[in-house]
């Protein structure tokens, strides 16, 4: 019946579109439309591409026919950050693995719809449209993985010495005792300050160091009376703050698979340490993302930023402050210096692949541990590398010049053997939205334990929705 | 009407049902299809690739109106409806009443004007009144420096004002739209018709009670409903101007639903569809009492 | 005297206007500095249009995604206007009963929310092999019955006597539609052509659900990609939003006459 409708709907759509004359356009799409599925993917190259491309897109096919099965395809979703560091890993296999080797990089216009293509090829089932990798954020792998466990390929026989990679990293993608994934970019967590407004305020660099949060709470309500600068800001919005200060107390916001919220005596205390800091003008909560790199780093109301190091470029933008950044660990509440990691990323084969052999060995050989790849990454794209061994060649040992000259990226990877498994969870993003919105009500008067009590009610709600 | 029925015979009858068919079809496949799948779906929950009948299937309806969050999008959209269509309508109305004066010079150049916003796509408009009303943003220096604001205010960083920032946005991108058809509609009543109320004194308010929205009726209703359609559905400004944000303050239906769907890594397809189930009847019970009310001729 | 009368109206408008200009006129300086004094709030034209212009075009695939919004727009503009016209022609010309009940039907798909049957419907075309096609992008969008009932209103004004009076000449059913219906109702075409080129230019989410593969990115996926990522550059997004408004603009300052026409009989 279905497929009747289908039919007669085709037959008349056709109909329809040359009469209207758009046929010429419209017509080779609906001739694929009973071809197999990986045909009708070709079409939209072919009658989409403008003049203009033609020219381009003819290229692409071509030198896709002539290499055969030595080509994959990859999507990644920042052209200034993940893109560049493929680019790396692909010029590294191609000159010294195997030259005909073809990378076809596919740029998504955010991680999200990346993770909108998984969830929508898993949910109908069909996962011709996804490429033969695919990188997105770290937390999202074991519910992908539990959800739609034929939608990937395990690469746990690959060539890789995994115990190079630091243990954190790794926590995520293995499930079952099976790697799934290949780190990308690193996401351990760094404190930058301006040493300059520091200085002015009466401190130095090591004063931050190992410091407690209460120390900090004292220099950054002197920093922000003498320069007017916020000594952190973060997305309010998103609230990473939670996180990264938990994991760098060696905690969660889950224990045993439950939220761990109104009982979980350090959360409590680090909701009123960032209330405490908000109050004191030493924490600024901007509303969203763009507003915390824009407004907060590139408008340079800060003197401090705190996360994930792939934050290093946003700070670069602002020219003028070259030289005046130092980048150390991150306060704990008792002191002794904090580690934590937020928002790496990993690639991730899939079944849809043709070639998984070729894939794993790419894989294993450039992000595996390739000095050459993880340089090239490093120059071009600012992606750390979680490759404990990696990290020691000569390009992390140079002295940055935007940050004093100090060698940051050895100080990162070095960092990044520090920081403490915690649980995971599927609702790690959730958990985060709702304590965000919590902390947001906080600071506008609300009363700390209901509204904790909120947050933990709603991600309680949540979870049970999902497990019935 | 009914005496062109009279006149058509059974050949010229088919031809008609012909004419229909594709646009039907259409419809059929693409829109009523899919909502009995939702409907269907809407009693089932699970990760998506493998969902089963929830118990009691009508699970996903209870849990909704336990959903603190949901209550709080429908709150939000409310609010939106409440206050921006009626603003946004009398606005559109009489923009066009000034519009249709006959004496009004440079006409064309205001109408272009304000019909502009609407060329703008969802997530540009967006993005320019966020970026207009950041904190640092043009909209505070203007204010700071005419006096208005002591200080710069973060306007999407706090609940009232981040709504009435999407409420803004909204009567920017879209009364110069709902005008057009309000012109559209005035230029269809005849000059005469004013003219014969001046002659017996009618003052412009009451002519324009009197006659102009009476005339104007149907236009409004078809305006109504778009609108309060268009609002129940609200995404691309919840998702692109605020999103969501504060503290899911100005979160609306659709977004939320979204959110459900994709949002997160979660896919909740069973609970987001018994959501948008609940929109498509709110949807239709608000439009079917509309259409009652403004049908009061009879 | 008169004038004077007007004085109120006139502010009143140039208020009005300047509202609703000036985020565009925002847009357009924006386009020409960099990022940091777009965050500053600088309102007057730069020197950057050239830097921004390089940057865009090194950074994304703008006139690729040009032709793409174009020539999807235009493929559901022409056929839904053709669908839908026909479709208005029937149930107002050809109308009974029955017609009657099924056009009400049809209007409660008006009602259907984009995200109810978004997931539905991305299943039926990655069965049917429409994912990243035109057909893919334009198939849910193109009956609409905003557009049928727009149609079927101004069909009221077409005169009924010159339909009989073709039969007796010899024209056929559709060669009446073809002939004479299209020619007379040449400003209701406009304005839904109009109506129906800018949602589909401005389409984002489903296209975002069914276009995966960057080859057959939009112009809207194009903003949203520039808006995304770890850092944003204000003054090549600004960029990129212009390139996105200045085809609607072009479309509706053409057809604007035929728009206000096409929408008069509509709402008669």
């Amino acid at each position: 019946m279905k497929k009747k409708i289908v039919s007669v709907l085709l037959t008349a759509t056709m109909a329809v579109s040359l009469l209207a004359g758009c046929g010429s356009s419209a017509a080779p799409a609906a001739d694929t439309g009973a071809a197999p599925a990986e045909e009708a993917a070709e079409a939209p190259a072919e009658d989409a591409a403008p003049a203009e491309e033609a020219a381009d897109s003819g290229e692409a096919a071509d030198s896709a026919a002539a290499s055969g099965d030595n080509s994959l395809t990859v999507w990644a979703w920042d052209a200034n950050f993940n893109i560049p560091a493929l680019q790396a890993a692909a010029d590294d296999y191609k000159a010294n693995v195997d030259d005909t080797f073809v990378l076809n990089i596919e740029e998504q216009s955010q991680s999200s719809d990346v993770e909108n293509a998984i969830t929508l090829a898993g949910s109908s089932g069909d996962y011709s449209q996804l490429p033969d990798i695919v990188l997105f954020q770290d937390h999202y792998i074991q519910r992908y993985v539990a959800d739609y466990p034929d939608a990937w390929v395990d690469v746990d026989d690959a060539d890789v010495d995994w115990s190079d990679f630091g243990e954190e990293k790794l926590s995520y993608s293995t499930i079952g005792g099976k790697h799934y994934g290949f780190p990308v970019d690193n996401g351990t967590a760094i404190f930058a300050y301006r040493v300059d407004l520091l200085e002015e305020a009466g401190y130095t660099i090591d004063d931050m160091t190992d410091c407690t949060w209460e120390k900090f709470i004292e220099v950054g309500e002197k920093v922000y009376e003498k320069t007017g600068k916020y000594l952190l800001s973060m997305d309010g919005d998103g609230n990473d703050l939670f996180y990264l200060m938990l994991q760098a107390e060696g905690q969660s916001q889950f224990k045993d698979g439950q939220p761990y919220i109104t009982e979980n005596e350090t959360l409590v205390e680090i909701v009123n340490i960032i209330h405490e800091m908000c109050e004191k003008n030493v924490c600024y909560l901007a509303n969203d993302w763009s507003d915390y790199t824009d407004q907060t780093i590139m408008g340079d109301m800060v003197a401090g930023v705190m996360n994930g190091n792939w934050i290093i470029p946003t700070i670069r933008q602002v020219a003028e402050n070259s030289g005046k950044w130092e980048i150390t660990n991150i306060p704990t509440i008792k002191g002794g210096g904090g580690y934590a990691a937020n928002g790496g990323s990993s690639l991730y084969v899939t079944s849809n692949c043709k070639n998984p052999e070729l894939a794993k060995k790419f894989l294993a050989y450039t992000f595996g541990g390739s000095t050459e790849t993880y340089d090239n990454a490093l120059r071009n794209g600012g992606v750390v590398t979680c490759c404990i061994s990696a990290g020691k060649s000569d390009v992390y040992n140079e002295g940055v010049e935007y940050f004093n000259n100090t060698p940051i990226y050895a100080q990162i990877v070095e960092m990044g053997g520090h920081v403490p498994v915690v649980e995971q969870s599927d609702f790690h993003y959730t958990a985060r939205q709702y304590l965000a919105a919590a902390m947001i009500n906080i600071n506008n008067g609300a009363d700390v334990m209901s509204e904790l009590q909120n947050a933990e009610d709603q991600l309680k709600f949540e979870m049970e929705g999902a497990a019935q | 009407m009914n005496k062109k029925g009279k006149s058509i015979g059974a050949k010229q009858r088919r031809a008609g049902w012909i004419y229909l068919m594709p646009a039907t079809i259409l419809l059929f496949v693409m829109s009523f299809y899919p909502i009995i799948q939702a409907l269907i779906t809407s009693f089932r929950t699970g990760p998506s690739s493998r969902m089963k009948w929830a118990t009691p299937v009508y699970w996903n309806y209870t849990r909704m109106f336990q959903d603190k969050l949901f209550m709080r999008s429908v709150g939000n959209t409310f609010l939106y409806l409440l206050i921006q269509v009626p603003i946004m309508l009398i606005l559109a109305i009489l923009l066009a009443q000034i519009l249709n004066n006959k004496d009004l010079k440079f006409k064309g150049f205001f109408r272009t004007c304000v019909f502009l916003p609407c060329a703008t796509s969802l997530v540009s408009y967006s993005l320019i009144f966020k970026s207009l009303f950041a904190t640092q943003g043009l909209m505070n220096s203007i204010l700071t420096s005419l006096g208005i604001l002591k200080e710069n205010y973060n306007f999407l960083g706090n609940p009232g004002s981040a709504k009435a920032v999407i409420i803004i946005a909204l009567l920017w991108r879209w009364t110069g739209y709902n005008m057009v058809f309000y012109l559209a509609g005035l230029q269809g009543i005849e000059y005469s018709v004013y003219e014969a109320a001046k002659i017996d004194g009618a003052s412009p308010w009451r002519t324009f009670w009197d006659i102009t929205v009476p005339l104007l009726r149907p236009t409004i209703i078809m305006t109504f409903i778009m609108s309060i359609n268009g609002t129940l559905q609200l995404f691309d400004e919840s998702v692109n101007l605020t999103s969501g944000g504060p503290a899911n303050s100005t979160i609306t239906m659709s977004h939320y639903i979204y959110n459900n769907s994709f949002g997160q890594g979660v896919a909740n397809f069973g609970y987001a569809s018994a959501m948008s189930f609940f929109v498509f009847i709110l949807v239709a019970i608000l439009a079917a009492i509309n259409m009652k009310v403004g049908d009061t001729r009879d | 005297m008169v004038q004077r009368r007007l004085i109120p109206s006139y502010i009143f408008l140039i208020i009005v206007s300047f509202i609703s200009v000036f985020p565009l006129y925002w847009m357009m300086t924006a386009a020409t500095n960099t990022t940091v004094d777009v965050a500053r709030g600088k309102i007057i034209f730069g020197s950057h249009l050239a830097e921004n212009m390089s940057k865009l075009l090194a950074g994304q695939n703008l006139w690729g995604s040009m032709g793409n919004s174009f020539l999807y727009s235009l493929a559901q503009t022409l056929v839904a206007i053709f669908v839908c016209s026909l479709a208005g022609y029937g149930f107002e010309l050809y109308h009974d009963n029955a017609k009657d009940r099924l056009f009400a039907i049809l209007l409660l798909a008006m009602m259907v929310p984009g995200v109810a049957t978004m997931i539905p419907l991305f299943k039926m075309m990655s069965k049917m092999g429409f994912l990243n096609t035109v057909w893919g992008f334009m198939l849910p969008a193109i009956s609409t019955p905003f557009l049928i009932m727009m149609f079927r209103q101004n069909s009221r004004s077409f005169p009924v006597d010159i339909m009989e009076a073709a039969r007796i000449d010899g024209l056929s059913e559709f060669g009446i539609y073809w002939r004479m219906y299209m020619p007379v109702m040449k400003a209701t075409y406009a304005a839904a052509g109009v109506i129906t080129f800018m949602n589909a230019w401005n389409a984002y989410l489903w296209p975002r659900v069914v276009m995966t593969d960057p080859k057959a990115q939009t112009m809207p996926m194009l903003i949203a990609n520039l808006a995304a990522g770890y850092s944003v550059d204000y003054g090549v997004l600004m960029l990129g939003v212009l390139f996105c408004s200045i085809p609607t603009m072009i479309v509706f300052f053409v057809l604007q006459k035929q728009f206000a026409e096409g929408i008069t009989g509509s709402v008669k």
